[in-house]
Parts: C-alpha cells; structure tokens; sequence
C-alpha cells in the first residue's frame, strides 16, 4: 500500500498531466462563473478528448473541470448575487452583502482560500481512510438518507430566522413548488394544470436567478442612482489575520462536509448551508451571519468543496457512481482500461494513487490560477450601474436561455423574480424556500422507498430494524429546537 | 450572446474529438448541409449520453458533418421526445432513444406525441442486456432457488430496480408476469444505487448490465443468476430464454430515431452513415473501453421489434394496473 502510494506520487508528477489540469481548471473556472452552464455539461462534452489521452493525463483534466466549476459557480453568488448552482446560495448571501460593501476582492480571495482548504483535507483524509469510508458508505441506505433529509431541513428552518413561523411557511412552500411535475416514484402528475411545461417539474435555474439576482436589481433600480456605481470599490486582498480568524470556521465546515459527502446521495447543497448553520450557531455574533459576515463564506464555501473527497470512493472502491460527475469519471475510467472496483487497489493501485494525489495537486494548482484571476473577476462590480445593470439582466436571462432553450423557463424566470421582490418587501427569507425545494424530492424518494422496504408499515420498520436512522428522527427536532433558541430565544429578542 | 458564443465554442470542441480521426472530406452532397443534432431525453452521464458522446465523436468522417448532441431531460423523457416530434422532418434533429422510452411510455402516461406514428427508426446502435444478480453470500445459488424462494414466501422478497417503469423494472415485472411470482420491487434512483443497497443487504436481488458488473463479479462480491441475451454472456450463466422465458425480455435497445415525414433520400444517407458508423475501427475500439456492445440493426428490422413491443408492452401494463 505504501509502495503503491509512493509509486503513484512519482508518476503523478509529470508536466504535462500538470498543463493540462491547469487548463481544466480554467476553463472549468470560466464555464463554472456562467450562469446556465453546469460543469456538468463541460465534462460531458469534453469526455471523449480524455479518451486520446493517456490515463494521468486524461482523467486530471476532467477533475481539473469540475473543481474549477464549483469555484466558478461561486463567482457570480458573490459580485452579483447570481448563485447558479444549488452549493452556491449559501455562499451568496453573504458573499454579496461583502461585494457591497466594496469588499468583492476579500470575499472571492476567501471563497478561494476556504475552497482550496476544505478540498485539500477532504482529498488527504480520503485517500487515507478509503477503506474506512468505503465501510461507512454501504451503512446508508434509504431509510437513513430521509431521516438525515429531514434533520437538515428542520436545522437550516430553525438557523434561517427569528422567526420559525415565517421560515417553516418559505419551506412549505418550496417543498409544495418541488411536487409539481411528475411524481419521481408512481409517475403519475401532480399539479401541473395539465399543462405540460409544467410535467418535468419547475426548473432550479430559473428559480435561484428569479429569487436571488432579480430582486437585487429590483433594489438597485429603486433606489435610482443609476450614476453611482454598485460598488466603486473592489476592496483589498484578504489578509491574514482575516483568514486566521476564521480558521477555525474552515476547519468545522471541513469536518462537517467531509461527513456529508459519505452520506450518498447529500451533496454540496447540503453542506453548504449545514456548515453555514453551524458556523452561526457557534458565533459569538450570529446577528452579523446575512449581513456581510466574511466567516459565512468561508463556513460555506470550505464545506461544499469538502464532500468532493468521500464522494469518490463508492466510485473507485465499488465501480458504482453515486451521481452524474462521478459517472462520467467512471466513463473516463473504463475508456482507460482502468475498471473501477473491488480489485482497482489491487491491479492498478499505483495508478489510483497517482490519480488521488493528481486531485491534490489539482487544488495546489488552483490556488495559483485562482488567486490570479480574482482580480480580474472583482474589476466587473466597479462598470458603473447604467451600464452593469441591464448587463446583469441579460445574464440572467440568457443564462436562464441557455439552460435548456426552454422559453417557459423565461417565465418562471420572471414569475420568480417578482415572488423575490414581494417576498424581500415582506421580510420573508426565500433560503428555506429554495431549500425545501432541492431537498424535497429526494426527501420524497427515500421516503417511498422506505415505504416500500417497510411492506407500508414504516414506523414499525424504523422502530424494529433502523435504529441509526430512527435515532437521527427523534434528535432532529430536538436539535433544532436548541439551535433556535441559542440563535434567536429570549436573550436574543428582536 | 457571451454564451451563445461560448455554447458554440463547445459544440464544436464537442466533435473535435472527431476530427482527430477525420480523413479529408469528399464535395458535400445537398443534405446535410449543416450539423445534425441528435438528442438525447436523458441526463448528462448517463450510458446514452455516453454512448452518443463516441457515435458522435466518429460519425461525422462518414456524414461529413458534425454530429451535436443535445440533452433534454424532462418529464421522463417526454420532454425531448416531444421536441423531436415537433422538429422539422428534414433529418436535422434525430433522437436518441430507448425502449421502454418509446413504446412502454405511451400506456403509462398520456404523451403530447404519438411515439409509432410520429417517428421511424434509423438504426439500433446496441442492446444492454439486464442480468439477475445476488450477493456472493446469497443462499441463492441458481435462478431456481430464487423462484422457489419467492413462491414460499410471496411478496417478501426486495428486489430493488433503477426506478419505475425503466430498464430493469420492465423485465422484472415481466418475468413475475410469466413466472407467476410476486415480489416487492424496490425504485432506487438509478442502477447505482440500486447495486449498492444490494451490496449492503438491503435488497435480496437486483439486475445489472454486464458493463457494470465485471469488477464486482471478479472481485467475488456478486452471482449472475441468469441473463438476457441470446447467447450466453458469462459461460456458466444461463440465458433467460435457457431457463424458458423467451422473447424480447431484459434487453435495453439503444436507437435512433427520426421524424415521420423525413424525406427518403435523407434516411437512406443517415442510414448509410450509420451502416459504416458501426464498422469503424476507432468506434469499435472506443466502445469496447466503455464496455458496451455493438448490435447494429436496420430501421426496417427495428422497426418488426418496435411493433412487438407496442402489442407486449399493452398487455404489461394492463396486466399490472388492473391487478
């Protein structure tokens, strides 16, 4: 195991699986910072390339892609509060209260350095306990993934406000907006009028952009100084001392989504806002977390890039991919004569490793490419607000386009952006909305499945065999109790 | 218009992969004229996805031009389907399907389209045949322990699919239907996680194609029961036909289509296209690495199957929603 360990670091270190990553990475970053295109799509597209190229070169490349992605996605959550993936709402509420204030530069640095941190532990502390893990993963299955679901969504409705009332009205309301469509389970429809643009479902884009950008348009409209700009100031780098003071932070969210990213079928969003909960929970100021806390970004964006570790291992220890990224890596793999699975360690260990260790130089890597186009990144606040403005707008709407070339998502677009505004005049938070919303139908899904394991008698099965599971129910509310009350009780009225 | 721009860009990184390959090109005859789209109703990752991501790569030397690939999922494939339908029958927007997508779907659901009469077939690019699979430690040690099993105990059994209606649950529902079993069949949101709640003892059974079984099967994590093909796939497991249940039962047809209406001519071009497509050197190499077959079959013959399965399908799914 050593011996393959230190064989694959050597083979690892090649220029050219360097120079590769690197472009991966940039364009990934490039791609990422679109709204409308997805990692996703670039990986897809640009699989059948790593296909003519050597295996430690081909399959750095891809991940280069997807870790640049998820740092881009970031990009716009911050400078213009245009969040266009699910991993990256957390990140925006904090993350453009900073760009504001005219310190885009610090939070984006921050989003970086956290981003690069919770990554690199995540990937050490895989490769290290692969096997570990690998065990931990199979305890999961669809009774668990519910009652975790449904913990998260009680803790992010108890951390979201001071009002539990209003949040817990914002989750029922997205969780009812995520059943319109076809039923995943039966597939039978379920609210759509019978009209069918609405059979698939609502689309998440059109609903982050509506919510998040639209309304801070609307704002800066309003207000009608339309000669200043949205922020003249790009601010300084982060410093130190900044970073140091949220160290402890990173290192929680870290944890918090290393331990997410085990759990299959969470993901990113799921961290996020989890660490951005607890970050919170555990700050001696939480009433600043929402109004320009650079500790939120940190909490969010060093707890999303953590699950990137853990999610690798059903794929390399298995041969099973837990959702679509890792699919294609699979793909990738199986194009290189590389067959993941139970024998990968045993066959190709030396290689596995080298690919392990490509994953951790890929974040050293992006900390350079990253921390030189920051600046670059931050300079779009400082065009003055006429000429920024309908140039958010148009983002918005041809990112909204391009998604799907769907024109009824143009609508629900627009349908969303004045729901925000209402909902934004009312003081009524739209996160446990856009929570309920992602979380909901997975939530659903695990939920028939255990029906279905159960024969119809679900709470007798918790009871009687699911004791991990049936644990994580009766705490969940408890918890959430306890985390309101610190946040929000007594001590703390508004 | 920045991503407009960018999305171009991409598209023609997509084929790029192609042209490596690309030898020098011939006069362009009338059509194509312009790239052809082909669209996948499915996700990003998927085996359709990547199986277009090769014929794609590939095709372009023998259409001399690009091929796109365009996804859109939705609605459980309607979505895309319904695009296709509604596409211009000029051979430009082809789609790329499945099917349980084409001929089951239509009983289970009222489509905006009708599958038999708004499309023709131009070719089957492959199958995946479904395997019956336990765990190693399974007391089941042949596809008849399992069917004793499940008569003793009806309704007790799990076993767990990739999702409702879809490439495992079919067969699966057929095979109870011809064997008179009643199992407890178990969604699970793709053949993934329906492989790992096997591994983890959450379900007693599942099916698998062999693409994703190798390294599980070597390892000795797993036992292949019985398979669909028409040969035997793995030399000490019987066939489903073996084992008496014949016909079109456990195979996942992967094909394309066109709309009705496409002019002859340009079917006959996309066919030849095809026709050479499935004998290139490089598809064969690439496909092989993915692990997937090559079955190549005509339109016309694909289309006898697509009849059968209208007239199988019915009778399915009549059979399991009045019970």
């Amino acid at each position: 195991m050593i011996e393959q360990f230190i064989e694959g670091f050597g083979m690892a270190m090649r220029l050219d699986t360097m120079v590769m990553m690197s472009i991966g990475l940039f364009a990934g970053m490039l791609v990422g910072s679109l709204p409308g295109f997805t990692t996703l799509m670039a990986m897809a597209i640009l699989l059948p390339i790593s296909f003519f190229l050597d295996p430690l070169v081909g399959i750095p490349f891809l991940l280069g892609i997807y870790k640049g992605g998820i740092f881009g996605g970031s990009v716009p959550a911050i400078l213009l509060s245009m969040p266009g993936t699910g991993a990256a709402v957390a990140t925006s509420r904090d993350g453009y209260k900073l760009t504001q204030k005219g310190k885009s530069r610090k939070a984006l640095d921050m989003a970086l350095f956290s981003s690069v941190f919770g990554d690199t532990c995540s990937d050490i502390f895989t490769i290290m306990m692969i096997f570990p893990i690998a065990f931990l993963v199979m305890q999961f299955g669809p009774p668990e993934l519910f009652a975790v679901l449904l913990m998260s969504l009680i803790i992010i409705a108890a951390t979201s406000g001071a009002n539990p009332l209003k949040s817990l009205i914002m989750m029922a309301l997205g969780l009812w907006l995520s059943f319109i469509g076809t039923d995943p389970l039966g597939g039978s429809e379920r609210f759509t009028f019978g009209l069918f643009e609405l059979k698939s479902g609502i689309p998440l884009l059109p609903m982050l952009i509506g919510l998040f950008a639209l309304p801070e348009v609307a704002s800066v409209v309003i207000r009608n100084d339309g000669a200043r700009k949205l922020s003249a100031l790009v601010g300084e780098r982060l410093k130190f001392a900044e970073f140091r003071r949220c160290f402890k932070t990173i290192c929680r969210s870290t944890v918090i989504g290393t331990m997410v990213g085990i759990v299959p079928g969470l993901g990113q969003i799921v961290a996020a806002m989890m660490g951005y909960s607890a970050a919170k929970n555990a700050s001696d100021h939480p009433e600043t977390f929402g109004e320009g806390e650079i500790e939120g970004v940190a909490a969010a964006e060093a707890a999303n890039n953590a699950v990137n570790g853990p999610t690798m291992v059903p794929l390399l220890t298995l041969g099973i991919p837990g959702d679509n990224v890792t699919a294609i890596l699979l793909g990738a793999f199986v194009a290189q004569g590389l067959r993941p699975g139970p024998q990968l360690f045993e066959e190709q260990g030396a290689t596995v490793f080298a690919i392990l260790v490509a994953m951790v130089i890929a974040n050293l890597l992006f900390l350079v490419i990253g921390y030189l186009s920051v600046p670059f990144f931050s300079k779009l606040v400082t065009v003055k607000t006429s000429i920024l403005i309908p140039l958010v707008i148009m983002f918005a709407f041809a990112g909204t386009y391009v998604y799907r070339s769907d024109p009824v998502d143009l609508l629900m677009l627009v349908a969303f952006g004045i729901f925000g505004i209402i909902a934004k005049a009312g003081r009524f938070d739209v996160m446990p909305l856009v929570m309920g919303f992602i979380l909901g139908p997975s939530m659903e899904y695990a939920f028939g499945q255990t029906m279905a394991m159960s024969g119809g008698n679900a709470m007798g099965f918790f009871v009687t065999e699911r004791f991990g599971a049936l644990g994580v129910l009766i705490a969940a509310p408890i918890i959430g109790f306890m985390l309101w009350r610190r946040l929000y009780g007594a001590a703390r009225t508004i | 218009m920045i991503s407009t721009m960018i999305k171009k860009t991409l598209a023609v990184l997509a084929v790029s992969g192609g042209a490596f390959a690309m030898s020098s090109a011939p006069v362009l005859a009338e059509y194509p004229e312009k790239p052809v789209t082909m669209v996948i109703p499915l996700g990003a990752g998927g085996s359709h996805d990547l199986n277009a991501r090769i014929i794609t790569s590939v095709i372009p030397q023998y259409l001399n031009q690009a091929m796109i690939v365009r996804l859109t999922p939705g609605a459980g494939g309607q979505k895309g389907t319904q695009e296709v339908a509604r596409s211009p029958a000029d051979g430009y927007t082809l789609l790329f399907s499945h099917n349980y997508m084409d001929m089951l779907q239509q009983y289970v659901d009222d489509l905006p389209y009708d599958p038999m009469a708004d499309f023709i077939p131009i070719a089957r690019i492959n199958y995946a045949p479904a395997s019956i699979v336990v765990r190693a430690d399974s007391p089941y040690e042949t596809f008849e322990d399992l069917v004793a099993d499940a008569r003793a105990r009806p309704g007790e059994l799990d076993l767990g699919h990739s999702g409702n209606w879809g490439a495992f649950f079919v067969p699966a529902a057929q095979i109870m239907r011809e064997l008179d079993l009643n199992l407890n069949l178990i969604p699970y949101p793709g053949g993934g996680p329906a492989m790992q709640a096997l591994l983890s003892g959450d379900s007693d059974f599942t099916m698998a194609f062999p693409s994703s079984l190798g390294e599980l099967l070597k390892a000795g994590d797993v036992r292949i029961l019985a398979s669909a093909s028409e040969e035997r796939i793995f030399d000490d497991v019987p066939t489903l036909t073996e084992l008496g249940i014949e016909g079109d039962i456990g195979y996942m047809h992967r094909f394309v289509l066109a709309p009705t209406g496409t002019p002859p001519e340009v079917v006959e071009t996309l066919q030849a296209a095809f026709a050479e497509l499935v004998v290139d050197e490089t598809f064969i190499r690439l496909m092989g690495t993915l692990g997937e077959s090559i079955d190549p079959m005509s339109g016309e013959e694909y289309q006898v199957l697509r009849e059968q399965q209208s007239v199988t399908y019915k009778e399915l799914v009549d059979a399991l929603t009045t019970e």
